[in-house]
């Protein structure tokens, strides 16, 4: 112990500035807000997808050669990606699901159907010449044979007429799927704005008045709350008749309740804080304290909020559209695209691959951004 | 001979952020029927200490280093059924917030009662009558009714009364006080104090009390240990510590507390700065970036504990024989 | 505690009429609809009509009556079938659409509340990380493409399930699968969330502090309390379930009650729909009420009226 240098014994300057430093970096509320959201890397998955599919929705049909209702039944149910055949310099493919083949040009564009020479419905056989070959179908086996021997396939293909490939009515997917992008996300937003402004509105009232206005209000929503939205919306649909502006005003009409009540259950806390005491206590205003205090503090909440609905909007359009009640045909939205998948799901599988992805990805888009928000929102878990 | 002997008991927290030291080696011994009291502020690890002991850290909580030892057994060794066994029974550990302590959903009653059908052999019926004798012990008006009422159905005294009972129920050797009356009003708080010091003479168990009031340890203790920065600054008798403060520390506590009794005006002398970070401990003493006294040796090292007088120890390098004598005059001014 | 049951109570019954009114009035409102006599039906229609619902009497008449109507558990003759009652054709569905909302609801508790439960107790670990990406899956895709999807996959390739029909006991599993996916993930997520948050709560510390076994502290202490809002959450998912079986019952052509609502939707039977949506709001207001009244059991502080923190 006594081999302590004797310097060590002088006496150190303090920095009293030393002494108050607290441990992390303040970031305003906001700056630290973004910057945990920022670091959630599915949220801006999610956020990334997002905006993609709405560049996509809005730009997508115009850049396309295709239109949304054209139909071409000689096209009808092409897939996007087919295995090609060669034979005497002609290119085809077989579509297995109704027994056509169809010539393709190099780049992979779908030219037309090939002729069968002879169909033998008995032996179930359609048989096509290629010059001086014969190329054999048997629709029992879906073998293609020439001169007795089994084809073989020279690759795959991309479709390049019809990128999704078409439908049943030879309408091509692609553009179909970014017009039900348009009305799916169309009504989201829109119905996600009624929601906005009349939940805002209503709940912020509600909360601020408290009392029996309050009481009386909540029970009214209460009451609309209790019945399950989906009742409501085919109500209203009967009522309306199907359409794409029905659907939005009857999303419209009863979607505001969850955010009402939100934002009511939030204005009630931040009412009784003390830093809202505090400020009536300097003599701040109502209106001042309402825009200073309240409203920024709600805002967390209400996006949170918002977030989580617009799937729910999405899923209600896209539900009442699957089963008849929503947009007509030949509008396409991604329920009436999954019903009329449905309908050929036998032979077509894979036209259910599209509409269902587009979906599920979008509703996955936005619950990862949701989660994010309410995760980055929540000051408890600043560390 | 000891009923509990910590020695040089290390816990950290393991954060994304890295390792949280909050306990850095602190040793102390309760005797049988002891009052040992922990001082300190906010982050000193203090209550830490003492769940590690129990081992009722929070997940990303672990003791790394020390032995706490219990009529001879470590507690930190003990087989996980070993340690069931203890807890309840001989050792027994009340919290800061009966309210947020006590299961909301089940009635006082109950709560009380498991503990003793889970540490001894009787039907409920001798476990309920037992119960009323505690809830009378500790002051319950009205036992046998309020036997069966829920935890938000009483006040916050009383609700930290029935906390005690469920720590006595089982007669333990030692019971943990973690800030028991920091929850509670003024008046509350000599009320349940007086209630502690009687059962504690009543029973002759050991307690440890925590807190970071320097009145309650001067009322109801017999030792204090004075914790800062994870680590004990200064223990001793309590009459020893208040009248020689031996460590900066203790001694800007003790004169942060405002004095009415002359009558006249005096300045509050706060202790400047702020507690140290955890997750960066500085190398040397940690309360040198906010000791009057600092020397470049504070900065430099951790002292080791020196011995003031019978049982009194202090940590701090002005207690080392080259060291300038600058507490004397301290002392003097106090 | 009485105050509370009374007041579950009336407001069940209030929504129940607001249900009944809004029904009516919307009815009522749309042209062709049962109460105007505007279209032209076929005359036993219009003769059933008419005796029931007494056409020409004037409209605050006509809403009694049918609020009579409701009360006695008569619910008018069908717009589009002659001869049929409202009644039967919910008689005939219900068996179905019963027995399958019934599985569906064991499913969810069963599967969900388990899962959740793992998820938690095993936070971070692999188990949770699978839990969870079912779950996010199962929130996430909505039921009709998991419905679809299943069936393509289950029935029409592997050839387990039949593709439609209950005949078989197996038919069950898929409408049942897809009727339930989205609630057990939903459940699932409630559950872990839940125990999570208690699981974190003091009184877990003073229970471990006590010594009690972790069985007993888990149990009693953890679960027992996390499960509360799950069970609060239970009438909503029961709401859920039956609008549910709208889309499942379609895509399995299964002759549930949900079939014949969007048959009678599509058909603009006008009665039907009237009829059966007032029944789907009865059996919601009861769900409702018997899950508030197990909340009461649960959790004492509202039967002892504690008053907020």
């Amino acid at each position: 112990m006594s081999d302590i240098a004797p310097e060590m014994w002088a006496p150190v300057k303090r920095d009293a500035a030393q002494a108050e430093f607290i441990a992390a970096p303040s970031l305003t509320y906001w700056q630290d807000v973004r910057q945990r959201l920022w670091k959630n890397r599915p949220a801006m998955l999610g956020l990334g997808f997002i905006i993609v599919l709405i560049v996509a929705a809005i730009v997508g049909p115009m850049l396309s050669s295709h239109t949304y209702y054209e139909q071409n039944l000689k096209f009808a149910n092409i897939p996007p990606v087919f295995q090609t055949y060669e034979v005497d310099g002609k290119r085809f493919f077989f579509n297995s699901g109704n027994f056509n083949l169809y010539e393709v040009s190099p780049e992979g564009k779908v030219e037309g159907l090939l002729r069968a020479t002879k169909k033998d419905l008995i032996k179930k056989q359609q048989q096509f010449k290629f010059g001086d070959q014969l190329v054999v179908m048997d629709t029992a086996q879906q073998t293609l044979t020439l001169d007795g021997t089994p084809l073989q396939p020279t690759g795959w293909q991309w479709n390049q007429s019809n990128w999704f490939g078409t439908d049943q009515l030879g309408r091509d997917v692609l553009v179909r799927q970014l017009y039900g992008a348009r009305i799916s996300l169309t009504v989201a937003f829109v119905a996600t704005l009624v929601n906005f402004f009349i939940g805002v509105f209503y709940g912020g009232i509600s909360g601020y008045l408290g009392g029996r206005a309050d009481m009386v209000m909540m029970r009214i929503v209460e009451i609309i709350a209790t019945i399950p939205l989906t009742l409501y919306v085919i109500l209203m649909m009967v009522v309306l008749n199907s359409g794409f502006f029905s659907v939005i005003l009857a999303i419209g009409t009863v979607y505001w309740v969850d955010m009402a009540r939100i934002v009511r259950g939030q204005i009630l806390t931040l009412k009784e804080q003390d830093y809202v005491a505090a400020a009536r206590t300097m003599g701040a205003s109502t209106g001042r304290i309402l825009t200073r205090h309240l409203l920024p503090n709600t805002i967390g909440p209400i996006l949170v909020t918002l977030t989580m609905l617009i799937p729910s909007a999405i899923f209600i359009e896209s539900f009442m559209s699957f089963i008849g009640l929503g947009v007509t045909p030949p509008q396409a939205s991604w329920g009436t695209l999954t019903s009329e998948a449905v309908e050929t799901l036998r032979a077509y599988p894979y036209q259910l691959f599209f509409p269902a992805a587009a979906i599920s990805l979008t509703m996955f888009a936005f619950n990862f951004l949701g989660d994010g928000l309410r995760d980055a929102l929540d000051p408890r878990l600043r560390k | 001979m000891t009923l509990l002997s910590v020695k040089n008991l290390k816990t950290s927290f393991f954060t994304s952020r890295g390792e949280v030291q909050a306990v850095r080696g602190v040793s102390f011994d309760v005797r049988p029927g002891e009052i040992l009291g922990i001082v300190g502020e906010s982050g000193s690890g203090k209550s830490i200490t003492c769940m590690s002991v129990l081992r009722l850290l929070k997940s990303s909580g672990r003791v790394v280093g020390g032995e706490a030892l219990f009529e001879g057994r470590d507690l930190l060794k003990l087989d996980d059924d070993d340690l069931r066994q203890l807890r309840g029974n001989e050792i027994a550990m009340i919290f800061q917030d009966p309210m947020t302590s006590l299961n909301p959903t089940l009635t006082v009653g109950e709560q009380v009662m498991e503990t003793i059908l889970r540490h001894r052999k009787v039907t409920r019926a001798e476990a309920r009558q037992r119960v009323i004798e505690l809830f009378e012990l500790v002051r319950i008006p009205n036992a046998a009714q309020r036997l069966r009422a829920y935890p938000h159905q009483f006040s916050g005294g009383m609700r930290q009364r029935v906390m005690i009972a469920m720590a006595l129920s089982c007669d333990p050797k030692l019971l943990i006080a973690d800030e028991p009356t920091t929850a509670l009003d003024v008046t509350i708080q000599r009320q349940i104090l007086a209630l502690l010091k009687e059962l504690q003479s009543r029973l002759g168990m050991a307690v440890i009390l925590i807190t970071h009031d320097l009145g309650v340890i001067a009322e109801v203790t017999d030792r204090v240990l004075v914790m800062y920065g994870g680590m004990a600054m200064e223990q001793g008798p309590v009459r020893e510590v208040f009248a020689r403060p031996s460590h900066p520390y203790t001694r800007g506590l003790l004169s942060s507390i405002p004095d009415l009794r002359d009558g006249e005006h005096h300045l509050l002398t706060p202790i400047p700065g702020s507690p140290p970070d955890m997750l960066r401990p500085p190398p040397g003493c940690p309360f040198a970036p906010r000791c009057p006294h600092t020397m470049a040796q504070c900065v430099a090292a951790v002292p080791p504990l020196f011995e003031i007088g019978s049982a009194h120890e202090a940590r701090c390098w002005l207690h080392h024989p080259d060291a300038p004598k600058v507490l004397g005059e301290m002392e003097a001014a106090q | 505690m009485a105050g509370y049951v009374v007041q579950r109570l009336g407001l069940m019954l209030v929504t129940l009429l607001a249900i009944v009114t809004l029904t009516f009035f919307l009815m009522h409102a749309v042209p062709g609809g049962p109460f105007t006599s505007e279209k032209m039906l076929q005359p036993e229609i219009q003769a059933a009509l008419n005796a029931k619902y007494h056409l020409d009497d004037p409209l605050w008449l006509q809403y009694l009556n049918y609020i009579k109507g409701v009360v006695t558990l008569d619910l008018g003759p069908s717009f589009k079938y002659a001869g049929m009652s409202v009644n039967q054709i919910i008689m005939e569905g219900l068996p179905v659409t019963a027995k399958v909302g019934f599985f569906a609801l064991i499913c969810v508790v069963a599967l969900g509340v388990p899962l959740g439960v793992v998820a938690a107790l095993n936070r971070n670990r692999w188990p949770d990380t699978l839990v969870m990406v079912i779950a996010t899956i199962g929130v996430a895709v909505p039921s009709y493409v998991i419905a679809t999807i299943a069936l393509y996959v289950f029935a029409l390739r592997l050839g387990w399930v039949p593709t439609f029909g209950l005949d078989d006991w197996r038919g069950y599993f898929l409408p049942v699968f897809a009727l339930s996916g989205f609630w057990i993930s939903f459940i699932a997520r409630l559950a872990r969330s839940s125990l999570l948050e208690t699981l974190d709560q003091d009184y877990m510390t003073t229970a471990k502090a006590k010594g009690l076994k972790p069985g007993q502290v888990l149990f009693k202490h953890g679960l027992r309390n996390s499960l509360i809002p799950v069970v609060t959450v239970l009438g909503p998912v029961v709401a859920n379930l039956l609008t549910g079986s709208f889309v499942i019952e379609q895509i399995f052509a299964l002759p549930g009650i949900g079939r014949h609502f969007v048959l009678s939707i599509t058909n603009r039977d006008y009665t039907a729909i009237m009829g059966i949506t007032i029944f789907y709001a009865a059996v919601l207001m009861v769900m409702i009420f018997i899950v508030d009244m197990l909340y009461l059991v649960l959790d004492p502080r509202i039967k002892y009226g504690a008053r907020g923190k």
